[in-house]
This record gives structure tokens, sequence and C-alpha cells, in this order.
């Protein structure tokens, strides 16, 4: 006993002497909300004359509406389009050209979904000149130029994603580059065109087939979703149903822009070789300009409680593999820095308990983890146990074992030294991370966006310090309850083939 | 109007004008920056260090790359690479398994971590700086004196065997496999595609002679990063190295072998929506002269968002969300040249005919100056990221040592790219780029094609299927096994003691009453009701009456499943395997079957059972082996011992046998008592049995 007590208080010694606290990171950070709402926030790190940002929007894939599925992303691919400036030849014809191009689509899509008394001949009419109407509007695009701007301005890592929860977007620059950067990234969001977006679409439907169709996992986890949840949004696949993506306009796609791409919706970090002082008055000229909008309304819908055990079995030629989640509060609770080293202790690293039990001891699979904010964690969200089956098991081998696991949680005290290496690995992780411009700005952005403080990042892990045995074990037994639980299952028709 | 005006004054007298057009954006120089430089030394034994300190960050991280991988090993290991890197560090040293490193590590949030591919293995360090002299020693002996502990080597063999299983899930992964193949061909060294049967013939010799093998100075690059003071660094690595002997030198690059013959080549994967297609063929090697003018034809071909491919499969055809590739330049051997994308099942034949168009185009659509000022600026604009971190440069310098090549290699880099001419670029295309050496790779859905495949030529089809095991080797130093006469006689005479080999062979399905009383799994006992209908040669019918309710397992060749109160599921495999050995490894199938060929049956000495001086036959069938303890002067069996898969894994069973009685002319144990790894585990007695009695076929089928 007495000699565990003498080395955690090492291990606490080794962690103050660190210059790596807080302290020191707000000396060099500085944070601007402008007054139409947006937020700014600048962390100097002047290692390299590089900078990486961050512009998170506070709206994703959970702000779809039923039959605009996969809308949020769309407007993400979108948004490499270019601007009215950039990417056209001539805006002032082409603006006209892609308004005919609504016009037309919108007949055409009327007359093709009339479930009584269509005229096919009609139809084929409609979509004739609804072709025709993009084959003008096309004339007017000079392809890729915003990419091509950025490309050869020397960005390394452009790209964006569509999350639940939030939509991203991201590059790194060499730092003399920082205005182009500001001037880009301000008119991308002041002047969007919505141009080539029924090509685009087919590119989205691509992307679809990639990630959710024609992979085992993706097809499970589409299902997995739709099933855990029945009413709140986290149900819909983010790239879009198949039906909506083949339906949904230009014209709902700049109502959701419109909605939710408000200055006060959106925080934009930067990290690296950037003088506070000096930017942000460029900053503010040029972020300044969006135009203020009010805040749109907050998600009304949330999932009623889940009062019975459900289950969806994917028949598959695929090789078995097994998921498994309980309903959890958002990020937000009091209680998620115990819910963040349950899924430590279940599944960081070799000493956790499904890879000691499952995977060296029982043989039974060779992937096991436990894992929160599943889809998404602004809104309650799932708890999931991920397991791949070893050769030879199928799903429902697996799934004792990972029950037994979750009760030595909910009936045991966790052991002081357990408990604290986790601690010590969230810390390490943390330091670990702070060498990296565009880790940082993605996880400056996401927390100030999260939780309106960008410090929660930091004080995330002192609260993840101060969770309990007793927090663990309270935490546990009321979520791991079998009421409480959906599961998806690949069963291989090919057996657990060996 | 006040604040209007209030806002041009400002505008007008602010530092940074607004500006309205991107090409107006004032780009100032970069500053001057000097990245770090790393440290080399080189001991006299041969061993090459990389020192860069980085004091941001109270880290140190290191990596020792040591020559030899997959390609120094003959096909018949393929697949060890991956054994050897994950044993490696799981296997532990002489005084700490591999569990306990775990331990010492994870607490402190360190990692040690090992892996092998297909020209050298590593072992890695990271860790917080205070922790460095504790995890340094431990880092050290694991590169020397790794134990590879054969649990360890079972366990990494699970996983390649998973991952053999699962090859075939994801139509990328098959894409990218065969892809390299195609280039390479079967027998290339770089193709090195493990089987269950090169998994089988793994040993702990095999891992132990590589690392004899490779592990020396001489063959060794170590580098080092992180919050340390280099004299001092430099001072300990010398210490634990300096007396380290050279050893034999890893070999030369081996030829990379010769691609299959160009032409189209298709996989048949039925659960997709979309068609995986590649363009493959011989690619070059990095030291050429023209490779800058590669760089930057493959920059114009596939570069960010700027290239040809993007512009044109995805941007102006819709046809795929993603495409890229260009001409390999390998550093130390002829890397290929390779292009993909995937597309909707709709458009494989349009996609592929596009994709070619594209690549002949490099050829004969000539490079705008636009393309080629797009090109050259991007990389030459975004190769400050080269080095913009110690951990970059360190790796960097590492790769320049390990492969020979000049260590201001980069120094140069954007010079000779800003040298770089359009008619470079295009001489570089007519010599790297032969439409007519690719071969067209498509794994995807045929039925849903466009038009079949065979309109663009003759399709040789690849078969995928994965080759199962063959019967588990016997283990090496196994003695061989036979059966001897002794063996053979008191098998016999326990078949007289049942009822004789005529009676026994009449037995075509039986069905027995009885109760079981088992250890239960919380400690205390649980007696359970069974019912037994078994038909021979493989269906069984159990019902299991239990404290918490009835259950039926029912096994046959189509389906094992149980039956439960709260429904009918599928049965575990664990299960399901236990009852089919059973069913012909049992008392009663084992003598009925007993003049099966390929079961042999060895008598191996005597033990005393009570006051009998029972002889022990070994009994090998169906890839098990078993023990029965026989009385020489009745033939009455005694006790038996297995192999089996319980509740806790997998046990040795033993089961005595007493109070035999005829039931239909054939005698059986009614009663038994079995004990598992030592353990007393159940016992149990049979009430009834009945031989051959009418059976009804419906109570094997699923409901």
């Amino acid at each position: 006993m007495r000699a565990i007590r003498i080395t955690i208080g090492l291990l606490l010694i080794a962690f103050t002497a660190s210059a790596q606290d807080l302290a020191s990171f707000e000396k060099r950070t500085t944070v601007r909300k402008l007054d139409n709402g947006l937020t700014l926030i600048v962390m100097e790190r002047h290692e390299a004359p590089v900078f990486s940002y961050a512009t998170v929007v506070n709206a994703g894939s959970a702000q779809d509406l039923p039959g605009n599925t996969g809308l949020a992303h769309m407007f993400e691919h979108m948004a490499f389009k270019g601007t009215d400036k950039i990417g056209t030849t001539d805006y002032n014809g082409e603006r006209a050209a892609l308004a005919k191009v609504e016009q037309t689509y919108a007949a055409y899509d009327l007359e093709r979904r009339k479930p009584v008394g269509r005229d096919e001949k009609k139809v084929a009419e409609l979509e004739k000149a609804w072709k025709d109407a993009i084959a003008e509007a096309d004339k007017f695009v000079v392809p890729n130029e915003f990419s091509k701007i950025v490309d050869r301005a020397g960005a390394v890592g452009m790209n964006a994603s569509t999350e639940d929860d939030r939509t991203s977007y991201y590059y790194s620059m060499p730092a003399n580059r920082f205005e182009l950067w500001a001037y880009l990234e301000s008119e991308r969001f002041l002047h969007p065109v919505f141009r080539e977006f029924y090509k685009e679409r087919d590119v989205v439907t691509e992307e679809r087939r990639m990630s959710t169709e024609s992979n085992p996992v993706g097809r499970m986890v589409e299902q997995f979703l739709a099933t855990a949840y029945s009413a709140h949004p986290y149900r819909q696949p983010g790239v879009g149903w198949p039906s909506d993506l083949a339906t949904f306009s230009a014209t709902d796609a700049a109502a959701f822009y419109k909605k939710y791409y408000v200055p006060s919706n959106i925080v934009i970090a930067i990290v690296g070789d950037v003088n506070a002082a000096e930017a942000m008055p460029m900053l503010e000229k040029y972020f300044g300009r969006l135009p203020k909008a009010p805040a749109p309304e907050p998600l009304r819908t949330i999932e009623p409680p889940q009062k019975s055990e459900r289950m969806v079995t994917l028949h598959e030629t695929a090789q078995p593999l097994y998921l498994e989640g309980y309903h959890r509060p958002a990020a937000t609770d009091p209680d998620n820095a115990t819910f963040d080293v349950i899924s430590m202790l279940m599944s960081s690293g070799r000493t956790s308990r499904l890879y000691k039990s499952l995977v060296r001891d029982k043989k039974l699979a060779v992937q096991a983890s436990g894992f929160n904010g599943f889809p998404g964690e602004k809104y309650p969200n799932l708890f999931a146990f991920f397991v791949v089956p070893s050769a030879g098991h199928t799903a429902n081998d697996v799934v004792d074992a990972v029950h037994a696991e979750i009760d030595r949680v909910k009936n045991e005290d966790v052991a002081a030294d357990e408990l604290q290496s986790v601690k010590t690995r969230v810390r390490a992780g943390l330091v670990r991370e702070l060498d990296s411009n565009s880790g940082l700005a993605e996880e400056l952005a996401s927390y100030q966006t999260l939780y309106g403080d960008w410090r929660e990042l930091f004080r995330e892990v002192e609260r993840i310090d101060k969770v309990s045995a007793q927090d663990i074990r309270r935490v546990a037994t009321e979520t791991f309850v079998p009421t409480n639980r959906t599961v998806a299952v690949v069963e291989s028709s090919k057996g657990g083939a060996k | 109007m006040k604040s209007m005006i209030a806002a041009m004054l400002l505008a007008a007298t602010s530092l940074f004008g607004q500006v309205t057009d991107y090409r107006d954006v004032k780009t100032p120089p970069l500053r001057n920056f000097n990245p770090p430089v790393a440290k080399r030394i080189q001991l006299d034994n041969g061993l090459v260090i990389f020192l860069m300190e980085d004091h941001e960050l109270p880290l140190i991280r290191g990596s020792a790359e040591i020559r030899g991988g997959a390609r120094d090993l003959p096909a018949a290991k393929a697949g060890m690479m991956g054994i050897y890197g994950s044993a490696w560090r799981t296997g532990g040293t002489k005084d700490k398994t591999g569990d306990q490193l775990d331990e010492l590590l994870e607490s402190r949030a360190a990692r040690i971590e090992t892996g092998g591919g297909d020209d050298a293995t590593s072992i890695r360090l990271d860790v917080l700086k205070n922790d460095f002299d504790f995890v340094f020693p431990i880092w050290l002996d694991l590169l020397r004196n790794p134990e590879f502990r054969q649990a360890k080597i079972d366990l990494a063999k699970t996983q390649a065997n998973t991952g053999i299983s699962r090859r075939n899930d994801n139509p990328q992964g098959i894409l990218i496999r065969e892809t390299q193949k195609l280039g390479y061909g079967n027998d290339s060294p770089y193709v090195r595609q493990p089987e269950y049967a090169t998994i089988a013939t793994i040993t702990r010799d095999d891992l132990l002679a590589f690392h004899d093998q490779y592990v020396h100075p001489n063959n060794m690059i170590l580098g080092i990063s992180g919050d340390f003071d280099s004299n001092a660094m430099e001072k300990k690595l010398r210490d634990a190295f300096g007396k380290w002997a050279k050893g034999p030198q890893a070999p030369p690059p081996p030829p990379v072998g010769t691609g299959m013959k160009p032409g189209i080549y298709f996989v048949d994967k039925d659960d997709v929506t979309q068609a995986n297609i590649a363009l493959v063929g011989p690619g070059t090697l990095r030291k050429v002269p023209d490779y800058y003018a590669l760089v930057v034809m493959n920059e114009i071909l596939s570069g960010g968002f700027s290239g040809r491919l993007i512009n044109d499969m995805r941007t102006k055809r819709g046809l795929t969300y993603s495409v890229g590739g260009g001409v390999g330049a390998g550093w130390d051997h002829p890397s290929l040249t390779r292009v993909q994308m995937a597309t909707k099942s709709g458009t494989t034949v349009e996609s592929i005919e596009a994709l070619k168009q594209n690549v002949a185009d490099l050829r004969t659509k000539p490079f705008t100056p636009e393309e080629l000022s797009l090109a050259k600026e991007s990389i030459l604009n975004a190769f400050i990221f080269t080095m913009d971190s110690p951990d970059k440069i360190i790796g960097q310098q590492m790769t320049l040592e390990f492969y020979g090549f000049p260590l201001d290699y980069y120094r140069n880099f954007p010079a000779n790219i800003q040298k770089v001419t359009a008619e470079q670029v295009a001489a570089a295309a007519q010599k790297y780029v032969h439409p007519e050496q690719l071969s067209v790779l498509v794994v995807g859905n045929a039925k849903d094609f466009d038009k079949p495949l065979s309109s663009l030529g003759t399709v040789t089809p690849i078969d995928i299927t994965i080759p199962e095991p063959g019967p588990a080797p016997a283990p090496a130093n196994a003695k061989p096994v036979a059966t001897n006469d002794e063996g053979r006689a008191l098998i016999e005479k326990a078949r007289t003691f049942f009822g004789g080999k005529e009676k026994l062979a009449a037995v075509k399905a039986y069905h027995a009453v009885s109760s079981l009383t088992v250890k239960g799994p919380q400690g205390g006992d649980m007696a359970i009701d069974i019912d037994s209908t078994t038909v021979y040669p493989d269906r069984e019918h159990t019902v299991m009456n239990m404290p918490m309710g009835q259950i039926t397992l029912v096994s046959t060749p189509d389906a094992s499943f149980v039956v439960t109160p709260v429904g009918t599921q599928d049965m575990r495999s664990e299960q399901r395997d236990n009852i089919r050995r059973e069913l012909r490894l049992e008392l009663l199938p084992l003598l009925m079957y007993a003049d099966e060929p390929g079961r042999t049956y060895t008598a191996t000495g005597s033990e005393k059972i009570g006051d009998i001086d029972a002889k022990i036959v070994e009994v090998h069938a169906d890839n098990q082996t078993l023990k029965l303890w026989i009385d020489p002067s009745t033939g009455r069996i005694l006790r038996k011992s297995s192999n089996v898969h319980g509740p806790q894994g997998p046990a040795e069973a033993v089961t005595d046998y007493s109070d035999w009685k005829t039931f239909g002319g054939v005698q059986f144990p009614t009663r038994y008592t079995q004990t598992r790894n030592g353990e007393p585990f159940a016992h149990g007695e049979v009430k009834t049995i009945e031989l051959n009695p009418s059976v009804d076929a419906g109570m094997f089928v699923k409901k």
C-alpha cells in the first residue's frame, strides 16, 4: 500500500514540474469575439514559419431534416467550389444561369416524383431542359480555382469533415500566406456559389458507396445507428440516405447555409507562427464582414429513453463483427470525465480490460474497444463496444466475454494503481498533442464550440484526475443495463472461417 | 451617414487594406528559418546515431531501424515479419514478460513498440523525459535479448490468421494487394502474401534466428529526439552500444521479379455497389537523373485538388470521389506505376476508358505553362512542411542514411524542382509512362457493369478464394505415432466388453435419459436432467432441464442451434465443435469406428486405478489425442482423458466410469465422474438407454 502511494506521489511531481500547463498556454493565446458574433482564437507557436487553422461551424449532420439528410455534408463540398470572384469567368452571367438550373430542376423534380399521373414524355423534356441549363452554367466555371490557389500557395492537409455535431475546415500554410488565407477563408463563407452542385451530388454518392455501401463496417454502423436512435437525428447517416442524395437541390443547400453559417455559430482557431497583436486587426477586417444574423434555433428533438434491448443482424459473406451501444448523456454532463475513464480502462493499451480478456487471454478477438461519443457528443450519445472476433469465432462467441468485463466495472472497485495508470496516460496524451499546430487548432476550435471555452481542453484533464472508483461503478451501473442496449452483428455465411 | 464616413476613413487609414482580389494580397517573403540539424555520430562498430534536441515539451522519442525484412525471407515463410514484429514486443525479455512490460510502461504512459516491414524492422521508444532512464534499459534489453515467448507467438498467429480470413471483406484491400501482385509478380520478394499454411510453419526458432542474423550495430540506425542534452545522451549511448561487436552485414536488396503480363484482370465481388479500379505497371528509382521532372509530372497528374486526374474524373465527369496515382520512384528498388479509383458499378467500363485516356494524355496532351507553374509552386511553397518539426527532420536523415543517399539531399531539392522545364516533363512522360505496359485490375460486381469487361479485351479472372488450412501439421519434435499390437489388442478387448463388433455396428441411434451434476459458474453445484437422442453418424438432439429453465441443443451437419426460453439462436462455434467431436469420440462411437483408417492405438504404459493395473492406450483420431485406461483382464474402460473447450477455455477432462449395465445387448457405464484440469467438475448417472429407437426427424429441424 505504502509503496503504491509513494509511486503515485512521484508521478504527480513529474507533472507539476512541467511548464505545459494551462497558465503558460493562456499567455500565448488571444481570444476575440467580433461584433458579428464570430470567435477567433490565435495561439502563438513560433517553432517554424508555418501555421494551421481550423474553422468549426456549430452545425453538422444532426441538423439535417428528413428529406434532406446529407445536406450539411453537401454544403461542405460546396465550400470548395469558390466564390463570386474565384471559380468563375463572369459571375453576373453565371448567377442567372444557376438560377435557371434551379428553376428547371424544380420543374423536373416535381414531375418525375409525381406518385400518380406522371407524364413520362414531360419528365424527359424537363430533364433535358435541366441538363441543358447545367451545360450553360458550366460554361462560366473555372474548375477548382479555389483549391488551386490554396495548393499553389503551399498548403498541406487541405480538407474538411462533416460530423454529426459540427463541420470543420482546415489546412496548414507557410506563415507568409497568412493574409491570403484570411481572404480566402472569409470569402468562401461570405460569398459561396453553388456551382457544379448536381455533379458534386454524384461525387458524394460515390463517397457513400465507398464508405458505407461497399464495406461491412459501414453497412453495420448505418443500421446500428438507425436502430439505437428512434427519434433523434443521430440515427441519420451523415452522408445521407440515397433517396435524399438523389433529390435535394442547390436551393436546399443554400437554405442550410443561410440558417447555420452565421458568425455566432463559427469559431476559427489559428495556431503557429502568427503574432496575435499584429494579426487581429487584419482578421477583424476580413471576418468582420460576415453579416450578423440570428443564431439558429437549437435542435428540438430529444431521444426518448430506451426501454428494451434492440438488435439488428446483418447476414453477409464478410467475416463477423460485433457492436453494442448504451445511451449516455451529452459531453457537457458532469459525468463525462467518468465516461472517459471507463473508456480508457476498457480499451486503452495492452493493460486494458478488453485487451487482456478478449484478445490476450481468451483469444476471442483481435480487436476489442469501448468508446464514447458515438456518433457525436454534443447531444446524448452512445457508449459503444466494438469487437472484431478472431478467426474461428462468431459474434455470438464474444458477447459473454464483453458482458463479463462490463459486469466487473459495475461490481468491483477499480484498483488504485489501475486508475492512476489511466490518469497518467490521459495527462501524457495531452502533452503529446501540444506540438502539432493542426491538432491544436482543431482541438481549440472544437472545445470552444462545444463548451464555449477552449480552456476546457486542459480542464478536462483535471476533471479526469478527480474521477473516483465510486464514480466509475455508479456511472457503469446506471448505463450498462440490457434495456439500454442496442446490438448489431455481422453474421458470416462462411461461418467463423478458419 | 456618419458611421459610413467613419468606416471609409477607417478603411483608408488602416494598416491592412482590405483586398477584393486574391491576386492583390501581399505575400511577404518567408522569414529566415534555420531548421534544427541532427547531430550524426558513427561508432566504430558501424552503429549510426542521430540526435536532435527539442526542448519544447518534456518528451523523448527514439527509433532503431534495422536492415532486414520480409523481402529477405523465403515465400514459404510469408507473414513471418508480422509475427516477428508483434511478438518482439509482446514476447518480453528474459526476465520480464510482455505482460509485465505492459504494466511497467503503461503506468508511466510510456511506449515501446516494434514492427517489421519489407526491408527493415524497428523498435521505438516514446517516453516522458523523466522516465527515460527507467525505460531506456528496458528498450535496450528488448532490442538485444527478446524472448519471443511461445504464447505470444501463438497470439500473433491468431491475429495473422484472422487477418487472412478477413482479407477479402473490403474491396480496397483486395485492390491494393492484387495490384502489388500484378506489378511485381506472385513470386516477388515484395509480394509475400501470408496464408494459413505459411503462418503455421513459423516457429520460435525462426524468429530467434532472424534476430540473430540481423540485429547488429552495423545494420542499425538509431535516431533520438527530445528534451535532453546531446552530450549527455551521446555518452549514455556510447556506454550502451560501444562494446557491441559487429555482425554479418544485411544483404543488398533482392531483384523485384517480373510483373504479370499486361492485360485485364478481374476479381468478382458481389456485395459491393462500386468497382475498384487500378492501372498498374513498372515504375522506376529515385536516383534516376530526371527524378525531379518526374516529381513535377506526378504533381500535374495527381497533386492536391489541382491534378488532371481529379479535375477530369471527379470534378468534370463526377465519376468518382477518390482518384490518384503516378509513377513510383523507389529508394532502393524499382517501384510501381499505379493509378486507382472507385466508381459505381454502372460506370465501370466508362471509367476505365477515361482513366486510360488520362494516362495516355501524359504523353500526348502538352503540359501548359499554367500546369507547370502550378505544380512547381505547389511543391516549392509546401517544402517548408518537410522540415517544420524535429521529428520530421530526424526521420528524413534516417531515411537518407538507410538508403545511402547524401545527407544534404534535401538542401538541393527546391533548386532542382525550380530548374525543371516543360520539355523535361514531357521527356519524362515519354520515358516512364507506357500505357501498353499497364494492366487493368477491376474488383467489382460484374452483373451491374455498364458493359462487359470483355468489351475492352481478353479478361483474366483472379480467384481470391482463401486456401483452407491443411490438417494441423504435427509438431516438429513429436514422436511418430503408430499403432502397436498391444494397443490394438486392448481396443479390441474393450469393444468386446461393450458388446462386440457386430452388435456395435448395428447401433444406428440411441436415446438416453440421465442426470448430471456440474459445477456452476458461481462455484456451487447445478443439477441438470438430460434427455438426448443421437442418430449416427452426425445428428444429436439434447434437452437439458436446468434450474433456470429448459434448453435444447441440436446439432446436424446443416445447422447447430440452441432453443432457449427466450428464443432460438445459432450455437457458439466452440459448443458446436464440442458436440461434433464427441459424436465420434465418446466411448460408444470411439469403439464403433475403431477400424477407421487414420486412427491409431498405442499402448504406452500402465497405471494403478484402485486395485487394477490399468493399461494406458493413447488414441489418435480426428486430429485429437485422448487416452484410455483399460482393465487388461476384462477390457473394461476405467477412465478417459481428453482435451475439451470449457467455460474457462481449453481444459484437460478426465472421466472415471463405473456401474456398467446392459441395454439392448450392449454394456454402458451408468455412472461417471469428471475432473477438469485436476479439479472436480461433474458427476452423472444414466437412468435408461434405448438402442435404435424410432426417431422423429422433425426434432432436428430449426423452427
